[in-house]
Order: structure tokens, then C-alpha cells, then sequence
């Protein structure tokens, strides 16, 4: 059985008398342990389209499968649930809580979970370990480097132990050592934990370090 | 247990602007300073009066025509009046139906220097027979009745007159007195007064000093019958006998209850509109918040975090908001109060105060009401805030 099944997903916007679809019929499996990058030009629907997967958007028409499970028709809590749970988010702008430290933003995720007390201290510091930054446990965002912050970000991201991993853009404004470094982490995570990888990028560089590359055009996703 | 929760979160939310959560415990903290203050004010004056003419135990105060206002000025106020009528009153009062028993006192005032040895002061002397008002204090802090030439002195005259407790004698109108102890305090007028029995006040006339005659007493106390209402009683009493002015209990104080009517209103529109005013800032203050922590929730939104969590954690922020501000205000609120006190003469002069049981109730509904207020001001910028879609609120700028 597969993790996720997308069938027919459509987003459409409209403004004033103006449609727009951004995204356009799409449908799509994703298998446990894949790591997909999407590529395309701004305003293809990339981002449409991840935020919908990750159940921050709801879809025009169209169905996300998740254990057999469409979360379009989940109500806002069981929502909540299931990106709590189910997913891990990877914005493409500095996404930490400025008024908490590393370690605090990590266990974020976990306040907000029904057992909340599962993550606890040395979870978040092992995580801070696999993202290589084990001294940097009580550091604000302030005091640390963009490249950083996406780490601990990866870090949060991956703290409840997430099945799809949706990273959007997550090295847009990296400079291109610091991207490789994340790209690394990412291929470490999804082999020795099998998580899968949604990767929005608009790099073809990065995106062929991925297993399986596509292209978005206009709503529109196709296998490269 | 995690240490690590939704309430840290909220605490360092708070830290992280420290002057604006400052600005806003300032404001609530003023609101319920007023508030402690206003309503220590009101209910420490209105329950002293009706303490003090409860404690007096008598339904009626039976006075000549015209000396009502003595009379109140007498027994709450501490004033120093003289007031006398026949004491033939007192039969033509028993006769009235529905009472039941009276009592009667005459006041005296000494003056240093003309009269007495000791600073001006207020003498009551009383008719040890039939007296209800006196002996239930003269029992409880004497343990037996008061001897010709004795006096005892009321709980704040023992101050006022400068006197050890005991064994202190003192000439009063050409009689030495010898002053054998103090009342406890009844919180009424009377606390500043020295008590002595009628039988004195024979010599004290004789002495040709003082102002009264033989036959004069001041005031007399009555009882009614239990199944009679005390205000119809005083009002046939008044009828049949037009020298005598009649208060009934419930009366008591009534020249003070309208000042503090009036003195509740002005309290009441400007703790109306301070809490208005106040209402209005939190709102400002907590929908830029909103606006400015958008982003931040929309993140929270999309790491799981459900409505119910951006509810609880804003309310906590709310919550620590009013509780801070209204603890900062119950003390300045308290401490005011203690503070200008003496400085009210409605206060001063029936010795106003508060019980511990009176100030409790007081400091928590002023923690009550300035958490209400933030919750008030607060609620609908959160509302509008969790049912933000988490994709608008992260794009929200």
C-alpha cells in the first residue's frame, strides 16, 4: 500500500473576475522511503501544491489519501493531528520561533502533540546531534546563521517522526556550501530513517541529488 | 513532566516586549487600584455604620426635637454635643405600644481647665439598672459593674486621654474619679467616650460646673416588641411625643449612607470608564500583537498545533497580563486605602475600617475583574487569530 495517494488535485484561485488554477489536476503516489524534488518557475503552483499535501491548505476539488484517509475532509482538529504527526514542515524563510532557544524550537512539535510528553529533552538534543549542531542547544535564532537555522528547522521537522518530510524551498537564500550540507542531511535522513522527502527547489543541481525528479508547469506536474 | 510547554511559550512571548507587558500591567494595575480603593472606601464606611448601629442594640434612639444630627454625630461620628430632655420622657416612651424596654444616658463634655484635669473628652453616664448598650462590653472587659466614683474608659479614649490602662484617677466637675479600665472596642462613637453610673451624676450637678440640670437625660435607647416593625413604632412615638425626635435602626447613619450614595456614583462612572479605557488598550494592544505574530502562527498551525492550542496560548498570556497587573493593583489599591484613610474625615469619624474576611473578598474580585478586563480586551483579536487559514497567516506580513 502506498503512503500517499493524490488523485485529481485541483486548486483554483480567484480573484475579482480573475481564475487562476494553480494546481491542475494532479495526481501522484508516493511510496515510504521516496525522495521526490519538484522543480519549476515561480508561481508554477510548487508551493500550492506542498501546502495542500501538508494539510495547510484545503484543495478545490481532488483527494490526499494518508492510510486511506482523505485529510481534505478532516475536521480542523484531525487536521491538526495529522500534520502534527504525519508531517514535517520545512518553510522557505526562516521558520524559527525568535523567542526560543534551539532546543525549545525543536520540541515545539511535541506541546502541540495528544502525548506531549514524548519528546523529551534528549530527543531534541540527539536531533541537534544528527543536524551537527550539538552546541548549539540553548543558542536564539539571533545568534545563529541561516544555514543553521534551517538545520534546527530539519531538526523540528523531523522530531515526532514524521512519514513525509515536505521541504519547500529550504535553501533558497543558502549559499551553496551550506545547501550541499542540507542536501546531505536530507539524503541521510530518508536512507537510515526511511522518511520521505517532498523537495521543492527551483535548483536542477539539487534536485538531482533526489531519487525522482519532476517538473511543474502551470499547475501541471510531469516525471523528468 | 515536560518543563518545556505551552505556558513557557506565553512567558517568553511576555519577555520578549517587556515594555509593552509592562504599559499593560500598568494600566490594569491602575484600574484595579481604583477599583480596591473605591470599593474599600464604600464598604468599609457603609458596613462600620450598620456595624455600629447594630452594636448598639437598640431598634429606636429616642432624642429632644431637633438633636437627630447630635445624636448620629454622638454615637458614629465621636462628636463632642450636648443634648437633654425631661427625664419624664422615659415613662411617656414605655408606654407607647410595641416597646418593649429602654435604657437612657446623659452626655456630658469635660473641659480641661474649666471643669476637669484631663484632656476634653465625652462622658456618658448610664443607668447600670436597665442598660443593654453599655454592660454586655463592661461584663466582657470588666467582669463586674462599675462602683460610685468610678469610670471606665472607651477603647480609643484610653488614647486620647494620654491614661496608663489602670487606677488612674482623674477630677472630673469637682469629683475625683478613679478610671478602672478600658472597653474593649464596639466601633461606635461610644469607644471614645468614659462611662460612669447615674448615681455620679448627682455630685457632677451638684458641683454647679456642668452644663445639666437634675431631671435631664439625653438620650434614650429602646427595644420593640419582635413581631413589631420598628419604623411604625418610632413613627407613633412621634406622634405622641412631639418633644422627641425618633431614628430607628434601620435609619441610622442616614446622612452618611446619601453623601456615600453620591461618592458610589462618582466611583462608579470613573471606574465605568477606566475600564472602557482599559478594555480598549488590551484590544489595541493584543490585535497588534496578532498581527505581528501572524507568521509565528501560521507556523504553530502548521507543526500541529490546533486552535484550541493558539487559544490556550494567548489566554495565558492574558491571563499572566491581568494577574500581574491586578496583584500589583490589590496592594497599591490596599495600601492606598490604609494610606489616605485618615485623610477622609466621612472615615476618620466613624472610625471606618475593614475585616481581614472583608479585605480578602475585596482583593479577589479585583483579581477577578482585572483578569475579566484582559480577557474582555483580549478576545477578539484572538478570535480572529485562530481561525486564520495557516498558509494566510504565514504569508501575512
Amino acid at each position: 500500500m502506498s503512503l500517499l495517494e493524490i488523485k485529481k488535485l485541483t486548486k483554483s484561485f480567484t480573484v475579482g473576475d480573475t481564475s487562476t488554477t494553480a494546481v491542475d489536476n494532479i495526481s501522484l503516489i508516493v511510496e515510504k522511503g521516496d525522495f521526490l524534488s519538484i522543480v519549476g518557475h515561480s508561481g508554477s503552483g510548487k508551493t500550492t501544491f506542498v501546502s495542500i499535501i501538508g494539510g495547510i491548505l484545503k484543495p478545490t476539488s481532488g483527494e490526499v489519501l494518508i492510510d486511506n484517509t482523505d485529510i481534505c475532509s478532516l475536521n480542523d482538529d484531525l487536521l491538526s493531528e495529522y500534520r502534527n504527526i504525519k508531517i514535517g514542515f520545512m518553510f522557505q524563510f526562516a521558520s524559527l520561533l525568535p523567542m526560543l532557544t534551539a532546543k525549545e524550537n525543536i520540541l515545539l512539535p511535541g506541546i502541540f502533540g495528544s502525548n506531549s510528553h514524548r519528546n523529551g529533552e534528549d530527543k531534541a538534543i540527539e536531533y541537534l546531534n544528527i543536524v551537527g549542531l550539538h552546541d548549539k542547544v540553548n543558542s536564539y535564532p539571533s545568534q545563529l546563521s541561516g544555514g543553521q537555522q534551517r538545520r534546527v528547522a530539519i531538526a523540528r521537522a523531523l522530531i515526532n517522526n514524521p512519514d513525509i518530510l515536505l521541504a519547500d524551498e529550504p535553501t533558497g537564500d543558502l549559499d551553496e556550501e551550506t545547501e550541499k550540507d542540507i542536501m546531505d542531511i536530507f539524503t541521510k535522513i530518508n536512507t537510515e530513517k526511511k522518511v520521505s522527502i517532498i523537495l521543492i527547489t527551483h535548483n536542477t543541481d539539487l534536485a538531482k541529488m533526489s531519487k525522482k525528479m519532476l517538473r511543474m508547469s502551470h499547475g501541471k506536474l510531469e516525471e523528468v | 513532566m515536560n518543563k518545556f510547554n505551552i505556558l513557557t511559550v506565553a512567558l517568553k512571548n511576555l519577555k520578549r516586549k517587556t515594555f509593552r507587558t509592562g504599559v499593560l500591567v500598568f494600566a490594569i494595575g491602575l484600574l484595579v487600584t481604583l477599583l480596591i480603593f473605591a470599593t474599600s472606601f464604600t464598604i468599609s464606611v457603609s458596613s462600620s455604620l450598620k456595624k455600629a448601629s447594630n452594636r448598639l442594640g437598640a431598634d429606636l434612639i429616642i432624642v429632644p426635637e431637633g438633636a437627630r444630627g447630635f445624636a448620629e454625630e454622638f454615637l458614629l461620628e465621636s462628636k463632642n454635643t450636648s443634648f437633654y430632655m425631661p427625664q419624664e420622657v422615659i415613662e411617656r416612651v414605655k408606654r407607647i405600644e410595641g416597646i418593649v424596654t429602654t435604657t437612657h444616658q446623659t452626655y456630658l463634655s469635660s473641659i480641661s481647665g474649666l471643669c476637669c484635669d484631663i484632656v476634653p473628652t465625652r462622658i456618658v453616664a448610664f443607668n447600670q439598672d436597665t442598660d443593654f448598650i453599655i454592660s454586655p462590653w463592661l461584663e466582657k472587659s470588666f467582669g463586674r459593674k462599675l462602683e460610685k466614683g468610678e469610670a471606665i474608659a472607651g477603647f480609643g479614649t484610653s488614647e486620647n486621654l494620654g491614661l496608663g490602662l489602670l487606677d488612674i484617677e482623674a477630677t472630673l466637675f469637682n469629683n475625683r474619679f478613679s478610671i478602672v479600665g478600658v472597653l474593649e472596642k464596639t466601633g461606635t462613637g461610644l469607644d471614645n467616650a468614659l462611662f460612669m453610673t447615674e448615681e455620679n451624676l448627682k455630685s457632677i450637678i451638684d458641683s454647679g460646673n456642668s452644663p445639666i440640670k437634675k431631671g435631664e437625660i439625653s438620650i434614650i435607647f429602646a427595644k420593640v416588641n419582635p413581631g413589631s416593625d420598628p419604623d411604625y413604632v418610632g413613627r407613633v412615638l412621634e406622634g405622641n411625643i412631639v418633644e422627641v425626635d425618633v431614628v430607628a435602626r434601620s435609619n441610622m447613619g442616614g446622612k452618611f449612607l446619601s453623601i456615600l450614595a453620591d461618592i458610589n456614583k462618582i466611583f462608579l462612572i470613573t471606574i465605568l470608564l477606566s475600564s472602557v479605557l482599559t478594555v480598549f488598550l488590551v484590544w489595541a494592544i493584543f490585535s497588534a500583537i496578532a498581527n505581528e505574530r501572524s507568521k509565528e502562527i501560521g507556523i504553530m498551525r502548521a507543526l500541529g498545533a490546533k486552535e484550541t492550542h493558539i487559544v490556550k496560548l494567548f489566554f495565558l498570556e492574558v491571563l499572566v497580563l491581568g494577574l500581574l497587573g491586578s496583584l500589583v493593583g490589590v496592594f497599591s489599591g490596599t495600601y492606598l486605602s490604609a494610606l489616605l484613610a485618615g485623610s477622609f474625615t466621612l472615615v476618620k469619624n466613624i472610625s471606618a475600617s475593614l475585616g481581614v474576611a472583608e479585605q480578602i473578598a475585596i482583593a479577589i474580585m479585583g483579581l477577578v475583574v482585572g483578569c475579566g478586563i484582559c480577557v474582555a480586551g483580549a478576545m477578539l483579536p484572538i478570535n480572529r487569530i485562530k481561525k486564520m487559514e495557516p498558509l494566510l497567516a504565514i504569508k501575512e506580513e
